[in-house]
């Protein structure tokens, strides 16, 4: 599928029954900015290479969000108090390693009467994981000087070592993923190298560095393969590490992780407390897991008939069984039956339907609504509005400039009604009735959220906007409109796979823009 | 050195953090230094603006009448200013979505662009740390409450990077900030042993300057190879390792002895923070902090003063009277946080019988007036301390169409950073605060 040796590519093509030429993509694959380990990366990456128990980065400032996730690499800066915390951690984290595990650094002891064999070893083994890359002389070298201020300072050969692995972990080769261009200026596009390819994978698949079946990989320049990518794709997905896929991608898409921050009205809902909120956590992640694992179509997860429920969240929706248990009968099928969503997308003490209905737009069809036109500020001097939620709503949307977003949010978070602020089922809204119709811009109706479901998942936009959700999360990149026929044909060949999860993360690890990559023409600095 | 305690109680929490010895307070380099006035700038952020209506004085000048919100500062208000009529235009939106563009500015006076992709002008505290910093441990410190994650997009279409910080050291460079009480009092106080040898620190000093010196050398490969946005996300490294190598050794002789406790609620962690930021100040570890009570935006729920609502919902308030009663309880507790941290710093003496209040400023306000009208005028400002310069606090000053910018370019004179411009409209000293 890419540039690749033409005697590596002739072994591909036998192998995997395609003959297509060397090629260069037809469109820009973009460019993505050197990358920070943000804070999650960070600490999978030093539970990998150190096997240690500490999280540093849970001290770490919080990573900056832009297109829904805190792996953008544009907004992942440095701050002086960061570089501060990264240099804490490094002399913590080797401390901790010298003392816990020094098996994984000493591959060898270290001779007092000659040690520099024994200490380029260690650069070179240990250098070579931290860095994700072979190091240079230059490099082992550099490692290899700082053995002997510890000794003269006083300090013994532990302590020498344990200054060599302060310094991998206070690189910047460490603390950021480069991908060097031969040419930074030039706009030519370039396959990239297989150590860059290896940590593109990890990092995607695990937020996490490679392990040493992918280093091998690369050492021996398999990863050019389309047969051994897609090898190694499955073979990380079936690793335990693949969870990040469900804590990180989901987490951030389906909003999971502000579950964790959310404090709904304790008088009004006192049912809620730390249980619930991590049983409702945990369905969703459950139910994430079996689309990620199954063979399961992506449109399932506005329709799916089944769910896992505890016995804590099971009470909560009024159900008898718990464990993955079928929804027939229920009024609840997919995403947007789960707790999690409808609490998050509320506020604490009451449902919101334009919020759940800017939600379901937003992340499920990726369709933004269109902003309120100029001189709509005059709206919020309107007197308070009465009645149920929906003739409030009603009110609002009479004035010509609400009515553009709102016919669309709205008859959305309609259908939803039937779902209090956190996500248990209500016959009524307190003393007012639930008129949970709708009709959408385009014309289709709907009675409640089974039928909302239905709707969702037979518009095309869903499996569009997972595509380009799960595109951007993979590059650490908001995508552009060169992106776009990359995602086209990823949703053609999508549809011919069969629509599963897997295939998509699969499809994605093939595309141009994540195997590509060019360098950046001096004019592209200024935004 | 009177008037507070070798013990000084973490509100709420009850967690006691015992201070030193006095003589040991400050950092040997400084102890060492002339007894010039040592400036500081704590900057507190609250989101969703205030209820106007129950903010502003009715009358100008030393005799005003304190306001339902500002009731507060009756323990202090020979030493604050009260600040309206003051506009920030660079902070107008680009269409919908008013909070992002609005805290971006907050504290740059520079207009943003609607973008995932993030610009930015510097902010005043951070022209404040380059000179005040100098001389401190840390060039600057950024807190905060809220962490960085939010329900899908941030506001309108801005990038979450907006809402998530006032502090930007340039272009494309937020400041992230620290929102666990207990990681920040690790920061302020890592390393600190009183039981360590002069020689092992001397050796452990030693150690971090051959790996810092390492760990810049490592540049020089890597650097030919990088394009302009790669090699500006270098550079911000290996500039903050570079100032490290500076700062090394001269950490705080400044020892608690009690970190502060985690999974902690909302408002005890607003005390703990400002706990922190006073302790960072009494210790002379930093001059510079910016505190942001919520991110932008905020759903921050109040139970504990009678406000179980989310916060920016309820900034939306249609003038219903009940929900304007609401905002105006979560408005005065705001106020009321202002005070406890500026009554911490007047209760330290400074010398030449000053406090530290009086050689300090305060700068409180939030992004926006009215909640509900998202607007950019007529800011709610409140200012304590005089930074041990000729403001003269104890008054409401009243400017009609005042620039937010000039009154930066007016702060950053007293603190004594002066600056002829600042953000995308400020060009003079706004005046009145003398």
């Amino acid at each position: 599928m890419r540039a690749r040796p033409l005697v590596l590519l002739l072994v591909s093509a036998c192998e995997t029954g395609l003959v297509s030429g060397p090629r260069v993509p037809e469109s820009d694959p973009g460019r993505v900015t050197v990358h920070r380990l943000n804070n999650t990366e960070y600490n999978n990456t030093v539970r990998d290479l150190l096997g240690t128990s500490l999280r540093p980065a849970d001290a770490f400032p919080a990573d900056d969000v832009s297109y829904g996730f805190d792996n953008i690499s544009a907004v992942l800066s440095v701050s002086p108090v960061q570089v501060e915390l990264y240099h804490q951690a490094a002399v913590a984290l080797a401390a901790d390693v010298m003392t816990a595990a020094p098996e994984r650094i000493l591959t060898c002891q270290p001779d007092p009467a000659d040690p520099a064999p024994c200490l380029r070893e260690i650069a070179a083994g240990f250098g070579r994981r931290a860095w994700r890359r072979p190091l240079s002389d230059d490099e082992i070298a550099r490692a290899v000087a700082l053995y002997p201020i510890a000794i003269e300072a006083g300090g013994d050969g532990r302590e020498g070592v344990q200054l060599m692995v302060e310094y991998f972990l206070a690189s910047p080769s460490f603390l950021f993923r480069f991908e060097l261009d031969p040419d930074p200026l030039s706009p030519q596009v370039r396959p990239l190298g297989e150590y860059e390819l290896a940590s593109r994978l990890s990092y995607f698949l695990w937020s996490s560095m490679p392990d040493d079946e992918l280093f091998a990989a690369a050492d021996e320049g398999r990863l050019e393969r389309a047969d051994e990518l897609e090898r190694q794709v499955r073979r990380m997905m079936a690793d335990p590490r693949a969870e990040a896929i469900v804590d990180n991608f989901a987490g951030q898409w389906l909003a999971l992780r502000d579950l964790a921050e959310l404090e709904p009205d304790a008088e009004l809902f006192p049912d809620f407390d730390q249980p619930l909120r991590r049983a409702m956590a945990a369905e969703t992640a459950a139910f994430v897991r079996e689309f990620l694992h199954g063979d399961r179509p992506i449109e399932e997860m506005l329709t799916a008939d089944f769910t896992t429920v505890n016995e804590r969240l099971a009470a909560h929706y009024g159900m008898a069984a718990t464990g993955t248990v079928s929804l027939a009968g229920s009024q609840r099928r997919g995403l947007l039956g789960h707790a999690s969503i409808l609490t998050v997308t509320s506020y604490p003490n009451r449902t919101s339907p334009v919020r759940r209905g800017k939600w379901v737009l937003e992340e499920l069809l990726c369709a933004s609504p269109p902003p309120p036109p100029p001189g709509v500020e005059g709206l919020d001097e309107e007197g308070p509005f009465t009645g149920s939620i929906r003739e409030r709503m009603e009110q609002h949307r009479s004035d010509p400039a609400c009515r553009g977003c709102h016919q669309a949010m709205d008859p959305i978070g309609f259908a939803l009604e039937h779902f209090d602020a956190t996500g248990a089922w209500r016959d009524t809204d307190g003393e007012f009735e639930i008129d949970a119709t709708g009709t959408t811009p385009d014309g289709a109706s709907f009675d409640g959220a089974i039928e909302l479901a239905g709707v969702l998942a037979s518009d095309p936009r869903f499996g569009r906007c997972v595509t380009e959700k799960m595109l951007t999360y993979a590059l650490g990149r908001g995508l552009t409109e060169s992106d776009g026929p990359a995602v086209g044909e990823m949703q053609q060949r999508l549809r011919a796979r069969g629509g599963r999860l897997s295939d998509l993360l699969l499809l994605v690890a093939e595309s141009d823009p994540f195997l590509y990559r060019r360098g950046e023409p001096a004019a592209e600095d200024s935004p | 050195m009177t008037g507070w305690n070798r013990r000084a109680f973490l509100g709420g929490a009850g967690v006691a953090v015992a201070l030193p010895f006095l003589a040991s307070l400050r950092p040997r380099r400084v102890r060492a230094q002339a007894a010039e006035v040592k400036r500081r700038l704590l900057v507190i952020y609250t989101p969703n603006g205030m209820n106007m209506a129950d903010w502003t004085p009715a009358a100008t000048g030393a005799d005003y009448a304190l306001t339902p919100i500002l009731a507060p500062l009756s323990a202090i208000r020979s030493k604050v200013l009260v600040l309206s009529g003051i506009d920030n235009h660079p902070a107008e939106s680009d269409g919908f979505g008013q909070h992002a563009p609005a805290t971006a500015s907050f504290l740059t006076c520079t207009h943003v662009a609607k973008s995932q992709e993030i610009a930015n002008g510097v902010s005043m505290d951070q022209v404040a740390a380059g000179r005040l910093g100098a001389a401190t441990r840390f060039a600057s410190l950024q807190l905060g409450t809220d962490g960085g994650s939010s329900a899908g997009g941030c506001d309108g279409g801005y990038s979450c990077a907006y809402t998530h910080n006032i502090s930007w050291a340039g272009r494309g460079r937020p400041m992230p900030k620290m929102v666990s009480p207990r990681a920040v009092f690790d920061l302020l106080f890592a390393g600190f042993d009183p039981d360590q040898t002069a020689a092992a620190r001397e050796r452990r000093l030693l150690y971090d300057h051959s790996v810092l010196d390492a760990v810049a050398a490592d540049a020089g490969r890597i650097e030919g190879r990088l394009g302009a946005s790669d090699r500006a996300k270098l550079d911000q490294y290996l500039t903050g390792v570079r100032e490290l190598e500076l700062r090394l050794g001269t950490s705080a002789e400044c020892a608690v002895a009690e970190r502060p406790p985690e999974g902690i609620d909302f408002p005890v962690k607003v005390r703990l923070m400002l706990d922190l930021m006073a302790l960072a100040i009494q210790c002379d570890l930093t001059r510079v902090v910016t505190f942001m009570m919520g991110n932008s935006i905020s759903g921050h729920s109040f139970p504990w003063i009678g406000v179980p609502d989310a916060h920016h919902p309820l900034s939306h308030h249609q003038n219903d009277p009940g929900k304007l009663a609401k905002l105006t309880t979560i408005d005065r507790w705001e106020v009321e946080q202002m005070v406890y941290l500026a009554q911490k710093l007047d209760a330290m003496d400074d010398g030449d019988g000053a406090t530290v209040l009086d050689n300090s400023l305060i700068y409180f306000s939030s992004e926006v007036a009215d909640g509900n009208r998202h607007e950019n005028v007529n800011l709610p400002i409140l200012l304590a301390g005089r930074a041990g310069s000729t403001i003269r606090p104890g008054r409401h000053v009243h400017y009609g169409d005042g620039r937010l910018a000039d009154l930066y370019i007016s702060l950053l004179h007293h603190l004594g950073a002066p600056v002829d411009a600042f953000g995308d409209d400020g060009t003079q000293l706004i005046g009145q605060l003398a």
